[in-house]
């Protein structure tokens, strides 16, 4: 299950994060994702370490805490979109699937004209939406 | 890791005995213990020692149980450490093998013993006979086979050790000769032990699981023993596969302690393999089975109220590893292009860190903590407890506990119920500072992340650490690490935290009783972007700390807390909370809000001027926009503006609050100001547009917007352009509406909080006078007057520079000092003072610098209306248009040294232009022509050359000729022998009477004779300069000229040099000054030969139809040296006017050089009657004369 995503602006401030759990560990799953930007910082600064990831978007799984996985995802523009999940048994191919959708649906956010870029995300239609692909990736994986 | 016992963390060693000749002991065991493996030697000074150290051990073979008290023996290791030897070694003497049969036989007896006790322990015997240099004798070979044989050994287990103490060399080989036999008999040794125990496992000989484990086990220790590194691991990993079997199926033991037991036995287990996998440099092997050793144990969580061990465990765990991967971290820097797992089990790059896995640690241990609290207040054991626990001891398998008891001078131990175990473990865990230990965790992995610039993961320790220190109450510590924590978050703009951490740095100060940290923190989070929408993302405040769950509430509810008591009416909060934080009178708190303050937030102040330009003494208008965060509305009491020119400076006042008590000292007599409102809004910009007046030129830049809220609280903020005003930190990032800090757009995006005042303009004329060209060589004077129209002039000073108009360089003092005199082509000569003031008056104090093309000159103090002038002398060298600046600096004011000056500039171009064009030529005298070769033949110098007779009269006219559009007065001309040489070379005379002073019109010549007569023969004469006196005609210019009637200039002007040559022929014609029609005249053709030599002249003359003549027309003559020859022609003019003479050529034969005379000197005139001529003055006739010409 996805217990939280996130995107994740230049100045690596946060544009737009959600947890999706019922235990109030929110905080700490901001605080999963704030120290993953690590990693992904990491990887993108040391290409060579990373090696074959050099033109790929999708970063893979970032770190392992006790109980989540986190996986990083870094748009051409630069911003990065990180998700954290429960299940300690993920296929890679869901969740470059989740993050082709995810991006997908933030493109279409951020293309908004009233939007401005660098700016948090409010669109409730991009909450929407990212809750479904959310849910339908515990179904899709289950 | 310091907590295993070192037999555990060290590889095993090889430990041997030594029995008899102890006097040899101490060498043998120093080689021994500086061999690669070291072997540990057991030194028995005699035989009978060997039994007490055999037999024991014995004992506890002999009870071999069917049933094991437990998994592995805590002193196992240990006793093959430092009891149970591989090999003993028996050691005789020479003495003792080659004397009498007695010794021998007591030797024989004794080798009996000590096989009868290693064998059935299959401990390794070794002989050494020892033989010293002083033994010449050697041993003889039968007693050698006879030892053998006695000792039922190979051959080579019999050695000869000689310890000649003298020759080092040969001691060494042969201990090293022992050493090697040594190593392989107890390489055998444990080869065969651990053999033994395989085959019992092979056969599954083993009564029961445990003792499955203990044969794994043993098996693996003996490879180690024997540094088969492959095979220990692989005998770990089975014990320790077998272990994790146990689990479900042991029921030996009280559960809780079963599992103990397991876990410790497990951990010991793990510990051994990861440390061979790191060690032989298999790192990712030894993440991959640290996880798995993780995953498989994570969940055997034991009963509820024993949980806090399994989390110790785990922690423990996780220390253990971490402290592994730290010390062989050589290992994973060559690793670091490997590649992270495979797709099944990626690793990270995180999993090769041990920051990563001290975090773990302190992750578990913190739940350990919590646990253990949990069973302290769930369990009920009272102080009675702590006697009961202690006589429990660790018993003698690894992982147990038991009750000691006495009985009657003997300890027997007793197996604990679950129940007295978790007693026991409780109160151990209450002894444990868990707080010291979470922070040290943590310390490293904050400090391990920092060096790997992890900075996020380094905040998170660090945040985790400062709520450690700040529960066990060290807010010092707390203080300072939330506040790096909190410097990340606020650049990255995580609000959620920088909220947390804030709320924990609050209280810190609150603790410390830091009223100004307190207010900035509170301030601080009061105006973060935290919304209500963000309630959707609930956090609970146990994760909050003491701050609460960020929302717009809370926000509120610190702001009024704030101002509550700021202000100090302390209204919903409770009273005796702040009992430390107390504003006073005494302790005024100010906070200093700059352009990177995380304050910015709270107080925003955009000052723009609405002009960027001003007059002085004229009011501008300034607007001053201030802006805040703070979610409710704030009352500002007073704001004081500061501006650079502090008479600037001014004061707002609310008129809604009453008036304070008294204005500070430094306020007084600033001017004050009084605002509609003084309400600040959320994210409302609130703008005041007041007058600004500054009287100094120079920048007016406002510098910072105090405000005052309450009577001992002011915000200093620091004024910022609303054109180069960053956004807000942090709320950049929130969709809100964007304001401008002022109405007007324009001022929004380029309003500066600085603008230029102006100089006051000048009210002072300065006049430049001068007109027309200037002369090259005159001292031309520029007229500067200086004219008060309603300034006064004080402490004035005009500056004049020269400038060349083309471009070329600027007549910089340093460029003139460089070049020589010529190279100045224009020279400001001096300034000459006012008329009328005596320059006495102008005192020593006055400025008066003058340089080639710049000059500096002070202007004395006027009133108005008054004016001073001066004048201005400038010399041309070269005819070269030049630009004249003159600047005139003043202040208006008197005494004022550091009023503002007034400057007033004016330049003006002036040509320079060359007065006269001198020229020259010569001339012979008149029907006079001397043969010059030099003209006849032109060589190649002598052509530019004039050529003039050697002491003949020549005529030299010197031309001068006014090229310049001033008429000027020619005063004399004169030539000037500069040369000494010249007074003997050649006389020089005027020709003729001076007509001066002469008046020399524009474009007209002026002419002057000289007669010149060489006297040294020389190519290259030298004759002088010709001085021409000049000045500005006063007649005529009027006005226009500016130099001074008696000043005259001297232009000079070189003459060219001369060719001066004998000539060897000279014509002359000589005839009467006129004639009369009819009347005969006598027409002269003197030929003189200046030479020793006789003289070939040919010569014809042509007939003129204006006269008839008598005489030979065409002949050759001779003219003899020295003399002359002269032909004489009687002529008669047939007509009258200026007639033509017969004409004449002449060719010398000896140069070849032929002559005939110019028309002009053979013309006459011929009057047709006498003529009657009235003399009155000789002189007259010689101007004829020279007319004629």
């Amino acid at each position: 299950m996805i217990v939280c995503v996130a995107v994740v602006g230049h100045q690596n401030n946060p544009l737009y994060i959600q947890s999706f759990t019922e235990a109030d560990d929110a905080l700490k799953l901001h605080h999963i994702v704030h120290c993953s930007l690590d990693v992904i910082d990491e990887r993108v600064n040391n290409p060579r370490k990373s090696g074959p990831m050099l033109n790929e978007t999708f970063l893979g799984l970032l770190y392992p805490t006790e109980n989540y996985k986190v996986y990083g995802y870094l748009t051409n523009t630069k911003v990065k979109f990180i998700l954290v999940t429960t299940d300690l048994d993920v296929r890679d191919a869901d969740v470059r699937n989740f993050f082709r959708r995810f991006h997908a649906a933030y493109v279409d956010a951020v293309s908004n004209p009233f939007h401005v870029p660098g700016k948090k995300i409010t669109s409730r239609t991009f909450a929407e939406r990212v809750s479904n692909i959310v849910k339908s990736f515990g179904f899709s994986s289950g | 890791m310091e907590e295993y016992p070192e037999e555990w963390r060290s590889p095993p060693v090889t430990l041997v005995a030594l029995v008899g000749c102890p006097e040899h002991h101490h060498s043998i065991t120093t080689h021994f213990a500086s061999l690669q493996p070291p072997i540990n030697t057991l030194a028995l000074p005699d035989f009978s020692k060997i039994n007490l150290l055999l037999s024991s051990s014995d004992n506890n073979n002999n009870n071999k149980e069917s049933i094991p008290g437990g998994i592995l023996k805590r002193d196992w290791l240990l006793k093959h450490r430092f009891k149970v030897p591989a090999v003993v070694a028996a050691l005789f003497s020479y003495h003792q093998l080659s004397a009498d049969p007695s010794q021998w036989l007591d030797v024989c007896s004794q080798i009996e013993n000590l096989k009868s006790l290693l064998r059935p322990k299959n401990i390794k015997l070794l002989l050494l006979v020892v033989q010293s240099s002083k033994d010449d004798n050697s041993i003889s070979e039968d007693r050698m086979i006879a030892l053998q044989k006695r000792a039922e050994l190979d051959p080579k287990h019999v050695l000869i050790l000689s310890l000649d103490l003298d020759d080092s060399f040969q001691l060494q080989q042969s201990l090293d000769r022992v050493s090697t036999s040594f190593a392989e008999l107890a390489t055998a040794y444990y080869r065969d032990e651990g053999r033994r125990i395989k085959t019992r496992l092979e056969k599954k000989a083993f009564g029961s699981v445990e003792f499955n484990v203990r044969y794994c086990f043993k098996v693996a220790v003996y490879a180690e023993f024997g540094r088969d590194w492959v095979e220990a691991v692989r005998f770990y990993e089975e014990a320790y596969r077998i272990l994790r079997e146990m689990i479900g199926t042991s029921t030996r033991l009280p559960a809780t302690q079963r599992l103990v037991e397991i876990k410790t036995v497990a951990e010991l287990l793990h510990f051994k393999i990861a440390t061979l996998m790191l060690h032989s440099g298999k790192v990712i092997e030894a993440v991959t089975w640290f996880r798995q050793h993780n995953t498989a144990y994570k969940r055997l969580v034991g009963a509820p109220e024993a949980i806090f061990l399994h989390w110790e465990w785990m922690s423990k765990q996780f220390l253990v590893f971490a402290e592994l991967l730290e010390t062989s971290s050589g290992a994973i820097q060559s690793s670091s292009t490997l590649v992270f797992g495979n797709a099944d089990r990626p690793l990270t790059e995180w999993e090769f860190y041990p920051a990563y896995y001290y975090q773990l640690a302190a992750h578990y241990m913190k739940e350990k903590r919590l646990a253990l609290e949990l069973s302290i207040t769930m369990s009920d054991f009272g102080d009675e407890a702590d006697s009961s626990v202690d006589s429990v001891v660790p018993s003698v398998y690894i992982g147990q506990f038991a009750r000691l008891l006495e009985h009657d001078n003997s300890i027997a131990t007793q197996p604990l119920t679950d129940e007295e175990y978790i007693r026991y473990a409780v109160a151990e865990g209450k002894r444990f500072q868990d707080s010291f230990e979470i922070v040290a965790l943590l310390k490293k992995s904050y400090e391990l992340f920092s060096n790997l610039n992890a900075q996020r993961m380094a905040s998170l320790c660090g945040l985790q650490m400062a709520r450690e220190y700040f529960s066990v109450g060290n807010f010092c510590d707390a203080k300072q690490i939330f506040d790096t924590v909190a410097t990340l978050y606020r650049k990255e703009g995580w609000v959620t935290f920088l909220w947390e951490v804030l709320g924990y740095l609050r209280e810190c100060s609150r603790k410390q009783a830091a009223i100004k940290d307190f207010i900035e923190y509170s301030l601080e989070m009061a105006a973060l972007p935290v919304a209500s929408e963000t309630s959707t993302q609930s956090f609970i405040s146990k994760e909050c700390g003491p701050a609460g769950p960020a929302s717009l509430h809370q926000r509120e509810s610190i702001h009024k807390e704030i101002f509550g008591l700021v202000t100090g009416e302390i209204g919903s909060a409770p009273i005796e909370e702040y009992d430390d934080l107390k504003l006073t009178g005494d302790n005024p708190i100010h906070l200093e809000i700059d352009l990177v303050s995380p304050l910015r937030l709270v107080l925003l102040a955009s000052v723009a001027f609405h002009h960027q330009i001003i007059k002085p003494g004229v009011a501008t208008s300034v607007t001053f926009s201030l802006l805040s965060q703070l979610p409710l509305d704030v009352e500002i009491d007073q704001i004081e503006v500061q501006f650079n020119q502090s008479n600037c400076n001014f004061i707002i006042i609310n008129p809604q609050k009453p008036p304070l008590p008294a204005l500070s000292k430094d306020q007084q007599g600033f001017r004050v100001e009084h605002a509609a409102s003084l309400v600040l809004t959320t994210n409302k910009w609130l703008r005041l547009t007041y007058a600004v007046k500054s009287e100094c030129s120079g920048k007016l830049e406002c510098l910072s917007v105090t405000a005052k809220v309450g009577p001992h609280l002011t915000i200093g903020c620091r004024a910022e352009s609303p054109a180069s005003m960053d956004d807000l930190p942090l709320w950049k990032f929130e969709d809100r509406v964007d304001t401008f800090p002022t109405k007007d757009r324009a001022l929004a995006f380029y309003g500066q909080k600085a603008a230029q005042v102006e100089e006051a303009d000048p009210q002072v004329d300065l006049i430049l006078g001068a007109s027309g060209p200037a002369l090259v060589g005159e001292c031309f004077s520029v007229p500067v007057s200086v004219v008060s129209r309603g300034h006064a002039v004080h402490s004035g000073e005009l500056k004049i520079n020269l400038v060349d108009v083309r471009g070329g360089g600027l007549f910089s003092p340093r460029e003139t000092e460089a070049a020589s005199m010529d190279s100045h082509h224009v020279e400001l000569l001096g300034i000459s003072g006012s008329e009328g003031e005596d320059e006495s008056q102008l005192g020593f104090d006055k400025i008066k610098k003058i340089q080639q093309s710049f000059g500096l000159v002070s202007v004395p103090s006027m009133k108005d209306g008054e004016s001073w002038s001066c004048k201005l002398e400038i010399k041309w060298h070269r005819p070269k248009p030049v630009m004249l600046f003159v600047s005139l600096g003043y202040s208006p004011h008197t005494g004022e040294l550091t009023s503002q000056k007034v400057h007033v500039h004016k330049n003006l171009q002036i040509e320079g232009k060359t007065p006269v064009l001198i020229s020259q030529h010569f001339m012979h005298p008149f029907r006079q022509n001397p043969l010059l070769l030099s003209r006849i033949n032109p060589g190649l110098d002598s052509d530019q050359l004039a050529s003039l007779p050697l002491n003949e009269t020549s005529i030299l006219v010197v031309c001068a000729k006014n090229c310049c559009g001033v008429p000027l007065q020619i005063e004399s001309m004169s030539i000037e022998k500069n040369d000494d040489g010249i007074e003997k070379s050649c006389s020089l005379q005027d020709g003729a009477q001076d007509w001066l002073p002469a008046l020399l019109v524009p474009g007209e010549d002026f002419k002057k004779v000289f007669v010149l007569k060489p006297e040294v023969k020389s190519s290259k004469l030298r004759l002088g300069m010709v001085d021409l006196k000049w000045r500005r005609s006063s007649g005529l210019g009027g006005q226009s000229c500016s130099t001074a009637p008696e000043d005259s200039v001297v232009t000079k002007h070189e003459l060219p040099d001369v060719n001066v040559e004998l000539s060897p022929i000279i014509v002359s014609f000589e005839c009467p000054p006129y004639a009369v029609l009819g009347d005969p005249f006598t027409y002269l053709i003197k030929i003189r030969n200046q030479t020793q030599l006789l003289q070939e002249v040919k010569f014809s003359l042509a007939d003129t139809q204006s006269s008839v003549l008598s005489g030979s027309h065409n002949d050759t003559t001779f003219v003899l040296p020295k003399s002359e020859r002269i032909l004489s022609y009687k002529t008669v003019p047939l007509a009258s006017g200026l007639q033509q003479l017969p004409k004449v050529s002449l060719t010398s034969v000896r140069y070849s050089a032929g002559f005939q005379p110019s028309d002009v000197s053979s013309t006459v005139f011929v009057f047709p009657s006498k003529p009657h001529f009235k003399i009155a003055n000789p002189g007259e006739e010689k101007i004829k004369s020279q007319l004629a010409e």
